[in-house]
């Protein structure tokens, strides 16, 4: 009964109805403020207003100056229109280290997210050590990246390192997991995959947390195998927090700088480039500061079209 | 509980807490106007604090004992120093922004060319004044042959030179006698010793292009240098494509196809580097000064080899004069230039404490029991200093465009690809030449 009530008041509140049955006043999505609270409110918002301006409005502003100028990181210079970006967009490096980025992306979201969500529902099950094993799979993500990229050196840097030696030993070659242009950016990306999956595993547990198990006992009674419980109930179910993983995945990667410039310095001969690697490099490397914004703006643009695309997702996948 | 009754039921007034926000708000603004602080200053009296950056030379031992002699300066008007590490992650970075908010230093080592880099902005204060008071002092005769000139521009010293971060050939003495070979000599010797070594197990031209890594970019410059060639001709401008460093090239590609430079090399770090070294897989390499105590091999079977003799006669090496510079933004230049010369009379203390990786400018310090005594140390500045060049070729003046020449993308590229076998040399020339044509200041 109760049940019943509260489907009812959310239906009307869904509806606009208010409380207190049929035939009752319709709420007001907008009721006017008194001036007093308005007042209040503006007072109260007003800081943090301030702070977004100051954290970040004025690097933006400044970042956009300087993509626009042909300064460096200590004058502006002279104002160049799109000069910059042009520079940036004919350059054959800027389009390779894109190509790069898109596949660094890919197999960083998708793969984490794979990872994350096999492992996710292993651990619904009941397994011995549960807890133990629920650490040991968020350390990729709790260990510091200079840490993991270090220890991810010293298994496969060299032809003597862990990893090559036991290709060597199973009589696979000494593959040179750093050296060789596909083998880095594919090492490049499994490391990233690795240091990320637990993030997308403690989303995914946490939705599915949410979902009530006598759906599955109701599905199984119907007679859904394992394969339509998952692809129809649990997928759906999970979906608006794999839509907002995917948005922050793929910020995370299009963004990682750590990840590649620790583990290859984006080489061998900018196989591992990606658009942050670029940037950074062509900033304070090549002291080119408009080219170098230039890029990061370019990438801003790319990531807010892409989260916008992913936001429209999560709407439409509402779930009641 | 609602929220409205949780904020009533705060102790923290709305009125207390805009105070609040207002003053956090404020904050960054009031940090980046209020740069020029008591101590620092955009100028203030000849009494200040002279702020003194250094960069992490060495050990942590290094830059603890920096700061012993950074802080016992006082200056003849009271002025006395402080001492900060800065970290190398991003330094330029560091550097400009402080002094783009007047928060910089008023003297400090740095990067290379970080001088010139700064001069062009207005941001240096000539050290005329200050090498002045060192031929007073009698200390500026003490300067080894050639290092000062460098600095020397139209409008006066940008800097100072304080050590020479040298690359010299080392050689591990137990794997040359282990493949009965000689020491090379020449180009030609080094490509038969390079293939005796391999047999044994040893590259016998040790270089690294990974992550951090540069040593595989100052291999390529110093097989040019060595062949009488060079980034720059000597008007200081890009010669890249000229016959002697195609020769060069030629040479490495040459060592690469036959195996003589390792193929993860392009992935080392220079961790990864010194553990070569340290395992005896390095035969003979281009490397710093100091390498045993860098590797920790102690068994005195690492040296330092003759400088080769290029295919035309050549002899050369690269050589980073490192450098200290005064900043514009000082509470005193007075203080500034006092400062300069008390620490430049300081540094045989470094060199006394084996804290050094790199040789000194003086000549006194290179006649320290400390610094004489090791074999290694005599002759890198008896073959080597003398016949070594700048990141400036053929030219004799350093500048900014050097600064991105130096770990710029260009050049680790070249390298990259010159390492790993991946082009012909006058394609990678020419990709090198495009690439640095690029991002120089025209």
């Amino acid at each position: 009964m109760a049940l019943t009530e509260t489907q009812s008041g959310l239906s009307r509140a869904r509806r606009g109805v208010a409380p207190g049955g049929p035939g009752t006043a319709p709420v007001k999505r907008r009721s006017k403020l008194s001036a007093q609270t308005s007042r209040t409110f503006f007072w109260l918002l007003l800081p943090s207003v301030v702070l977004l301006v100051l954290i970040h409005g004025y690097p933006l502003i400044h970042a956009a100056v300087q993509a626009t100028h042909d300064g460096n990181l200590l004058q502006t210079g002279n104002f160049v229109g799109g000069e910059n970006f042009s520079t940036v967009l004919t350059s054959p490096a800027f389009w390779k280290a894109a190509q790069f980025t898109l596949w660094f992306t890919i197999v960083g979201v998708f793969g984490s997210w794979l990872v994350g969500l096999g492992l996710a529902l292993l651990l619904r099950t009941k397994i011995p050590a549960g807890g133990t094993f629920k650490v040991l799979l968020l350390l990729p993500w709790v260990v510091p990246i200079v840490v993991s990229s270090t220890a991810w050196n010293w298994l496969v840097a060299t032809p003597d390192s862990l990893i090559p030696s036991l290709f060597r030993n199973l009589g696979l070659g000494t593959p040179l997991f750093l050296a060789d242009p596909t083998l880095a950016s594919i090492t490049v990306m499994v490391f990233k995959v690795w240091v990320s999956f637990p993030f997308m595993m403690m989303m995914i547990s946490a939705a599915l947390a949410s979902v009530d198990s006598t759906v599955y006992e109701a599905a199984s009674m119907d007679g859904a195998t394992r394969w339509q419980q998952f692809s129809q109930i649990t997928l759906p179910l999970i979906a608006r927090s794999t839509y907002i993983s995917w948005i922050l995945m793929t910020i995370f990667c299009v963004n990682d700088f750590p990840t590649i410039y620790l583990l290859t310095g984006g080489g061998p001969v900018s196989a591992t480039t990606s658009l942050v690697v670029l940037a950074y490099r062509t900033v304070f490397q090549d002291f080119a500061t408009g080219p170098g914004v230039a890029i990061a703006f370019l990438m801003t643009m790319t990531l807010v079209v892409i989260s916008v695309i992913l936001y429209r997702q999560i709407r439409k996948s509402s779930v009641e | 509980m609602s929220a409205k009754s949780s904020i009533a039921s705060s102790a923290f007034s709305r009125r207390g807490f805009l105070g609040f926000a207002a003053a956090a708000a404020s904050a960054p603004l009031l940090a980046a106007c209020g740069g020029g602080s008591a101590s620092q200053g955009g100028g203030g009296g000849a009494s200040g604090t002279v702020k003194f950056w250094d960069m992490p030379w060495a050990t942590p031992a290094y830059n603890d004992a920096a700061k012993g002699i950074a802080e016992g300066f006082s200056g003849a008007g009271g002025s006395k120093a402080t001492y900060q590490t800065i970290q190398w992650n991003n330094f330029y970075q560091t550097f400009s922004s402080a002094i783009a908010s007047k928060t910089g230093p008023a003297v400090s080592t740095g990067g290379g060319f970080q001088a010139f880099q700064f001069e062009q902005q207005g941001q240096i204060a000539y050290a005329d004044k200050a090498i002045e008071k060192l031929k007073a002092s009698g200390q500026f005769n003490d300067f080894l042959p050639g290092v000062l000139d460098p600095f020397k521009s139209d409008k006066g010293y940008v800097a100072v030179p304080w050590q020479l971060d040298m690359r010299v050939f080392w050689y591990r003495k137990s794997l040359f006698e282990k493949a009965n070979v000689a020491l090379p000599t020449d180009w030609p010797s080094l490509l038969e010793a390079g293939k005796a070594l391999k047999k044994v197990g040893a590259f016998g031209f040790t270089t690294g292009a990974g992550a951090g890594n540069n040593y595989a970019n100052h291999s390529m410059i110093m097989m040019m240098v060595n062949n009488g060639g060079g980034v720059f001709n000597k008007d200081g401008e890009l010669d890249l494509l000229n016959d002697r460093n195609v020769e060069a090239m030629e040479f490495v590609l040459e060592l690469v196809s036959n195996g003589i430079v390792d193929p993860a090399a392009v992935s080392y770090t220079t961790d990864n580097m010194s553990a070569q070294w340290k395992d005896g897989k390095a035969g003979f390499g281009l490397f710093q000064v100091n390498v045993p105590e860098r590797v920790g091999d102690t068994s005195g079977d690492l040296l330092v080899a003759d400088p080769l003799t290029g295919p035309h006669g050549d002899k050369a090496t690269i050589v980073f004069p490192n450098n200290i510079m005064m900043y514009t933004n000082t509470p005193s230049q007075d203080a500034s230039e006092e400062f300069l010369v008390y620490y430049l009379g300081q540094l045989k203390q470094l060199w006394q404490k084996k804290l050094m990786s790199a040789l000194p400018v003086f000549k006194s310090i290179t006649q320290l029991p400390e610094f004489a005594s090791d074999p290694n140390n005599v002759k890198i500045v008896k073959d080597w200093q003398p016949i070594a060049k700048t990141f400036a070729s053929q030219g004799n003046s350093l500048n900014a465009n050097l600064a991105a020449l130096d770990g710029g993308q260009a050049l680790n590229q070249f390298s990259q690809t010159i390492i790993t076998g991946k082009s012909d040399a006058k394609t990678a020339l020419q990709a090198f030449q495009s690439g640095l044509e690029s991002v120089l200041k025209k």
